[in-house]
C-alpha cells in the first residue's frame, strides 16, 4: 500500500529512539488524519446527496402541487356539464384560454368508455373527439379506473392514503396531470392537463459548503499535528473533531445517526491502523487468499447475501403489500426487534380467567427451551443406555439389534412424524387402542399443551436416540478394558466403574454430540409443524415454526425476518458460551 | 452447398417465427387436467397463425410465489390461471394483474356464469375470465344411502342409523374442524369472514350458530368422526365406513373404484330454516400478467380459452367444471351426472372472498376452529379472539 500522506514521514510521535515504522505504511498522525477525511466524506458526501435528493423531490412536489390546482379546475368544467356530451369540447376550449400553462388536456369518461375533448396530438390519430377509446388507449381507461377505486377506497375507509391524482413528469420538464370529476356522488371521468411548470426555486444545498465541511476536520487534524505529539490525544480529538462535524453538518439530525456510527467504524479501521494491517496481511498471503478466493465468493452468494439480506429486511417494514416497494422506503429501523423484546404480555384476561398468551414471544422461547433441553435429556439417556446394553461383549445378533435400532434415524423424518401423528389420533390412533385395551379413556392428544409437548417430545425422541446411540457406542469401544480389569482388582462396583471410567470416557465424544443435537432440536421445524402443528392454540409452537407462520400466514416479511435474527443471536450466545464451556472440559481431559 | 443452405435456413427461421407472438402461460395443471389444457393449446395454435401460445405446468405448491416474486419485475407468463383468493392480494402489491375492464362488453359476460364472474371481480373493477370453479358438494355410498337426505334432519336421522363408532363406521364424515369445508354452513346460516365491505366478521351470529349444529353433530349425534383429515376421510369412505362425504372434485379421483357413488346437492339446514348450505366456490380465473407486452393477443387467447368449445373439451376430457353457461346446454356436458351435480350445487355457493386480507383469516380461524371441536373453548369466544387477532393482524399489516 502506498502511503497516503508521505509529507508526514517522518513521525511527529516525539519518540525518536523507538523503531522506525516499516517505510511503506502512515505514521500513526497521518492515518488519523487520513481516517478522519475518509469518514467526513463518507457522512458528509452521503448527507448532501441526501439532501439534494431530498430538496429536489420537494421542489417537484409544490410544483406538482400548483398544477393539481388546474387540473382540478379542468375536472370541475366536465362535471358541472354531466362528464359526457356535445358541451364539454367548447366548454374546455374556452377554459383553456384563461389557462396559459396549460399545453394540452383531454376528458374522458370512463362510464361510457369515450374519449370527449381533447388536443392532444396522439388522441387525434383515432379520429376526432367525441369518441369511443380505441384499443391502444386502454391505459387511459385504466387510469380513470384506478382514479375511481382510490377516491372510493378513501371515502369507504375515510382516509386520504390512496392518491386521488396522478402526477407524471415528462423529459420535456412538463408534468402530466391527472384528476377525476365526480357526476352525481360518483366518478365517472376524469381530466388530464399537461402544463408547464413554475420554474422551481433550488433549495440544494450548494456543493461547496459539503466540501468545506469534509475539509475542515482534515485540516485541522493536520494542524495539530504539528503540535499534538501524543497519537492517543491526536485520535480521540480526531473522534471529536469527525463527530461534530457531522452534528453541524445534518440538516435532518434522524438520519444523521447510522451515518455517525458508520463514519466513526470508517474512522476506527482507518485511523487505528487496521486498514493498513488488513491490507499488508492481503498483500503478504496473497497466494493463500487466491486459492481460498473461490470458496469465499461461493461463501458471499449463497451464506452471507441471503443472510445479510435477512438481516437488512429485518429493519423494514416490507410485508405483501409493500413487497415491491424499495426496501429503503419501508425503513423502520429497530422497531421490529423492539415489538418482539417488549412484547410482555403473557397473561390475557378472558372470561374464563388469566390465560397465557401462547402467541407472545416469551412464551414460546420458554417452549423451545422446554422442547429442546427434554428432547436433548432423553435422547443422551436412552441412546446411552441401548450403547451400554449392545456394548456387552459376546452379545449374539448384536449386528442385527444396531441396524435395527439406527433405523429410526434412517427414515425421513416427516415420513417418521406423519406416522406419529396417525399413531396419536384420538379415535383410530394405536396408541389410544392400547390405553383402551388396559381400560382407559382414549387420550385427546393435541387438547391440552401438556399432553400435545408429551406427542411431540416422544416423536422427536424416536428421531434423536440412534445418533447419540451410535455416537456413545463408538465412544465406548474406545475405551481400553484394562482400566475396567485394574479397577475390578481395586474392588469397584459397577456404579463406580461407570461413574469413574465409562462416563470421564464418554464426556469428549458426548459433548461436541450434546451441542449439535442441541442446535438442531432448537430449530426443528418439521416434527413440531407436522405433530402438532402448534395445537392447542400456538402452545406448542417452536421459534421456527412461529417465525414461519408471520411470514407465511401472516405475510408480515419484515417482522418475521428481525424475528429469524432474534432466534441466529440466540444460537450464536449459546455457541460462543458453549465453546466456552468446551474449551474447559477439554483442558481436564 | 448443403452448409450454406444451413445457414441461409438458419437465418430465415427466427424471421418466420417474428411474425408471430408468442403468449407464455402458466397454469398448475396435472394428469388429465393438463392433458385436456394443453389440447385446448394446441387447437388454439392450429386454428391461426398469429399468436403461438406455450403452455408451462408449474408445481402448485411454488405456484403462487412464483408469481407474486417474477411477475412484478417482468420475468414472468404473460397470463397465468390461479383461483382467486389472491386475487386482491396481487392487486394490492401492484404491477402483477392487468385490469380487463376495458375489454370486456355484455356478450362475453354474458357467457360466464354470474357468480363466477363476481369472483374475478375487485373493488369494482375486473381482472380476469373465469375459466373453472370448484365447489364442495355431498359424495354418497350408493351402498350405504339409497336416497340421499333432503335436509340436515333427515341427513342426522339416516347418519345416526349408519354409524357405529366402536367399529368405526360414521354416518357422515368430511373435514369439518378445516374452515373451508365448514363455511358451507357458516355461509348457510348467513355467517362468513367477511362483509361486503370487506370487513371481518369472524364473531358474527351466524358463525356461532353454525359452529353450535356442527358440535352438535360431533358431540351429541355422534355420527361424525373425532380429529378427520382428508386422508381418514378418503379411507373410511372407501373402506365404505363413511357413508356419507362432504367434498369437491379433487375428492372423486380418490375414490377407490370398488366403491359405487353418487353426487346430490348439500341438504338444507333445518336449524336455519331451511336454508341451503351454501359452499365457497373458487374460481380459476385466467389473468393477463401486467407487465405483459402482448396484452391484446393474451386477452384473444384468454377469450378462447374460456370459449364454448375449449370449455367442452376441458369439462369432458379434463373433467373440470367450467365457469362458461352456455357449455352446459351442449347434450354430452348435460349427459354427464358429475357435472351436472356440481352446476346445481354452483347455485346455492358463494365466492370465496378475494380480498388481500383473505391470507390473514386461515391462521387464527384455523386456531379458533380447533379450540372448538377440543372443547377448548366455545365458539362465540374463540371466534371473539379470532376477529381481534385479525384486526389486529390487518392493522399491523397497513400501517
Amino acid at each position: 500500500m502506498a502511503s497516503p500522506a508521505p509529507q508526514l514521514e517522518p513521525a511527529h510521535d516525539g519518540t525518536p529512539s523507538r523503531t522506525p515504522a516499516p517505510p511503506r505504511r502512515a505514521s500513526g498522525a497521518g492515518r488519523i488524519a487520513v481516517g478522519v477525511l475518509l469518514a467526513a466524506l463518507l457522512a458528509v458526501g452521503v448527507m448532501h446527496w441526501l439532501d439534494v435528493r431530498r430538496s429536489a423531490s420537494r421542489s417537484q412536489g409544490a410544483e406538482a402541487e400548483a398544477t393539481i390546482v388546474v387540473a382540478r379546475a379542468a375536472a370541475d368544467v366536465a362535471a358541472k356539464l354531466g362528464g359526457e356530451g356535445e358541451g364539454i369540447a367548447p366548454a374546455m376550449t374556452a377554459w383553456a384560454q384563461s389557462q396559459p400553462s396549460v399545453k394540452a388536456y383531454r376528458v374522458i369518461n370512463i362510464d361510457s368508455r369515450s374519449l370527449e375533448a381533447s388536443t392532444f396530438p396522439a388522441d387525434q390519430q383515432e379520429g376526432a373527439p367525441p369518441r369511443r377509446l380505441a384499443r391502444p388507449e386502454k391505459p387511459l381507461y385504466d387510469l380513470g379506473q384506478t382514479l375511481r377505486t382510490n377516491v372510493e377506497t378513501n371515502a369507504e375507509e375515510q382516509t386520504t392514503g390512496n392518491p386521488e391524482f396522478t402526477v407524471e413528469r415528462q423529459a420535456s420538464g412538463d408534468v402530466l396531470v391527472a384528476a377525476p370529476f365526480k357526476v352525481d356522488g360518483a366518478v365517472t371521468g376524469f381530466a388530464q392537463i399537461l402544463a408547464t411548470p413554475v420554474a422551481p426555486k433550488s433549495t440544494a444545498p450548494p456543493l461547496w459548503r459539503a466540501l468545506a465541511f469534509i475539509a475542515a476536520p482534515f485540516l485541522v487534524v493536520l494542524g495539530l499535528t504539528f503540535f499534538v505529539r501524543n497519537n492517543t490525544i491526536l485520535f480521540i480529538a480526531g473522534l471529536v473533531l469527525l463527530l461534530a462535524t457531522i452534528w453541524l453538518h445534518a440538516t435532518e439530525k434522524g438520519a444523521s445517526y447510522g451515518l455517525a456510527t458508520a463514519a466513526v467504524l470508517l474512522f476506527v479501521f482507518v485511523g487505528g491502523g487496521y486498514a493498513g494491517r488488513t491490507s499488508s496481511a492481503l498483500l503478504e498471503h496473497r497466494q493463500a487468499y487466491w486459492y481460498i478466493a473461490p470458496a469465499i465468493i461461493g461463501m458471499l452468494l449463497l451464506v452471507f447475501f441471503p443472510f445479510f439480506y435477512g438481516i437488512i429486511l429485518s429493519f423494514t417494514r416490507q410485508n405483501i403489500y409493500t413487497a415491491n416497494q424499495p426496501l429503503t422506503e419501508l425503513w423502520i429501523g429497530a422497531k421490529n426487534y423492539v415489538d418482539i423484546i417488549t412484547d410482555v404480555n403473557i397473561f390475557r384476561n378472558t372470561p374464563a380467567g388469566r390465560q397465557i398468551n401462547y402467541g407472545n414471544f416469551y412464551w414460546t422461547l420458554f417452549f423451545t427451551i422446554l422442547w429442546t433441553v427434554a428432547n436433548v435429556a432423553i435422547g443422551v439417556a436412552v441412546g446411552l443406555v441401548l450403547a451400554l446394553v449392545l456394548n456387552t461383549k459376546n452379545l449374539r445378533f448384536k449386528a442385527l439389534y444396531r441396524v435395527l435400532l439406527i433405523l429410526p434415524w434412517a427414515v425421513p423424518n416427516y415420513i417418521t412424524a406423519l406416522i406419529w401423528k396417525g399413531m396419536f389420533h384420538q379415535q383410530f390412533g394405536v396408541i389410544n387402542q392400547v390405553i383402551q385395551i388396559f381400560g382407559g379413556d382414549p387420550i385427546s392428544w393435541f387438547e391440552k399443551p401438556a399432553t400435545s409437548f408429551a406427542a411431540v417430545v416422544t416423536t422427536n425422541g424416536w428421531l434423536s436416540f440412534p445418533f447419540m446411540m451410535v455416537v456413545s457406542l463408538g465412544a465406548l469401544q474406545s475405551i481400553p478394558g484394562d482400566l475396567y480389569e485394574a479397577a475390578r482388582v481395586d474392588g469397584a462396583t459397577r456404579w463406580q466403574q461407570f461413574r469413574s471410567i465409562t462416563l470421564p470416557s464418554l464426556k469428549p465424544a458426548l459433548i461436541p454430540a450434546i451441542i449439535l443435537s442441541v442446535v438442531w432440536t432448537f430449530n426443528m421445524f418439521n416434527i413440531i409443524y407436522l405433530v402438532s402443528a402448534g395445537e392447542p392454540a400456538g402452545s406448542t409452537e417452536i421459534l421456527i415454526t412461529q417465525a414461519y407462520k408471520i411470514a407465511f400466514e401472516q405475510y408480515r416479511y419484515g417482522y418475521a425476518a428481525a424475528y429469524s435474527t432474534v432466534i441466529f443471536a440466540i444460537l450464536l450466545i449459546y455457541g460462543i458460551f458453549q465453546n466456552r464451556a468446551t474449551r474447559a472440559t477439554e483442558s481436564i481431559a | 452447398m448443403k452448409k450454406t443452405l444451413l445457414v441461409v435456413a438458419a437465418l430465415l427461421f427466427p424471421t418466420l417465427l417474428a411474425a408471430q407472438t408468442e403468449i407464455v402461460v402458466w397454469h398448475a395443471y396435472r394428469g388429465g387436467e393438463k392433458t385436456a389444457f394443453e389440447k385446448v393449446v394446441n387447437n388454439y395454435n392450429a386454428s391461426q397463425k398469429n399468436i403461438k401460445v406455450s403452455a408451462l405446468a408449474v408445481p402448485y405448491d411454488a405456484f403462487a410465489d412464483k408469481i407474486t416474486a417474477a411477475v412484478p419485475r417482468g420475468k414472468g407468463p404473460d397470463i397465468f390461471i390461479y383461483a382467486q383468493d389472491r386475487l386482491g392480494g396481487w392487486v394490492a402489491a401492484g404491477n402483477t394483474i392487468e385490469p380487463i375492464d376495458f375489454y370486456l362488453d355484455k356478450k362475453l359476460t354474458d357467457r360466464y356464469i354470474p357468480s363466477t364472474m363476481q369472483a374475478m371481480t375487485f373493488r369494482k373493477t375486473v381482472y380476469g375470465l373465469p375459466l373453472n370453479y370448484k365447489v364442495i358438494t355431498m359424495v354418497y355410498n350408493k351402498a350405504l344411502v339409497k336416497t340421499p337426505p333432503k335436509t340436515t334432519g333427515e341427513l342426522v336421522k339416516l347418519a345416526k342409523s349408519l354409524t357405529n363408532s366402536s367399529s368405526g363406521r360414521f354416518g357422515l364424515a368430511y373435514w369439518y374442524p378445516n374452515w373451508y369445508y365448514h363455511a358451507i354452513l357458516f355461509n348457510g346460516f348467513g355467517g362468513g369472514v367477511f362483509n361486503a365491505a370487506g370487513k371481518p366478521i369472524v364473531n358474527t351470529q351466524g358463525n356461532v350458530q353454525a359452529t353450535n349444529l356442527m358440535m352438535k353433530w360431533m358431540t351429541q349425534d355422534k355420527i361424525v368422526p373425532l380429529e378427520p383429515s382428508t386422508a381418514l376421510v378418503t379411507s373410511l369412505f372407501n373402506e365404505g365406513k363413511a357413508a356419507i362425504v362432504f367434498s369437491g372434485p379433487w375428492f372423486l379421483e380418490e375414490i377407490s373404484p370398488k366403491v359405487q357413488w353418487g353426487l346430490a346437492p348439500l341438504p338444507t339446514i333445518d336449524e336455519a330454516g331451511g336454508k341451503p348450505m351454501r359452499p365457497w366456490i373458487s374460481v380459476e380465473g385466467v389473468y393477463i400478467a401486467a407487465p405483459s407486452k402482448h396484452k391484446e393477443q393474451a386477452f384473444e387467447f384468454a377469450k378462447y380459452l374460456t370459449d364454448t368449445p375449449a370449455a367442452k373439451i376441458m369439462a369432458l376430457e379434463g373433467s373440470q367444471q367450467p365457469a362458461n353457461r352456455l357449455v352446459y346446454s351442449d347434450a354430452q356436458v348435460a349427459a354427464n351426472p358429475v357435472l351436472k351435480a356440481f352446476r346445481t350445487q354452483l347455485d346455492t355457493g358463494v365466492p370465496m372472498p378475494n380480498v388481500p386480507e383473505m391470507t390473514m383469516m386461515w391462521s387464527p380461524v384455523t386456531t379458533a376452529m380447533n379450540a372448538i371441536v377440543k372443547k377448548a373453548s366455545t365458539p362465540a369466544a374463540a371466534f371473539n379472539a379470532a376477529q381481534k387477532e385479525v384486526e389486529a393482524n390487518i392493522a399491523k399489516l397497513k400501517k
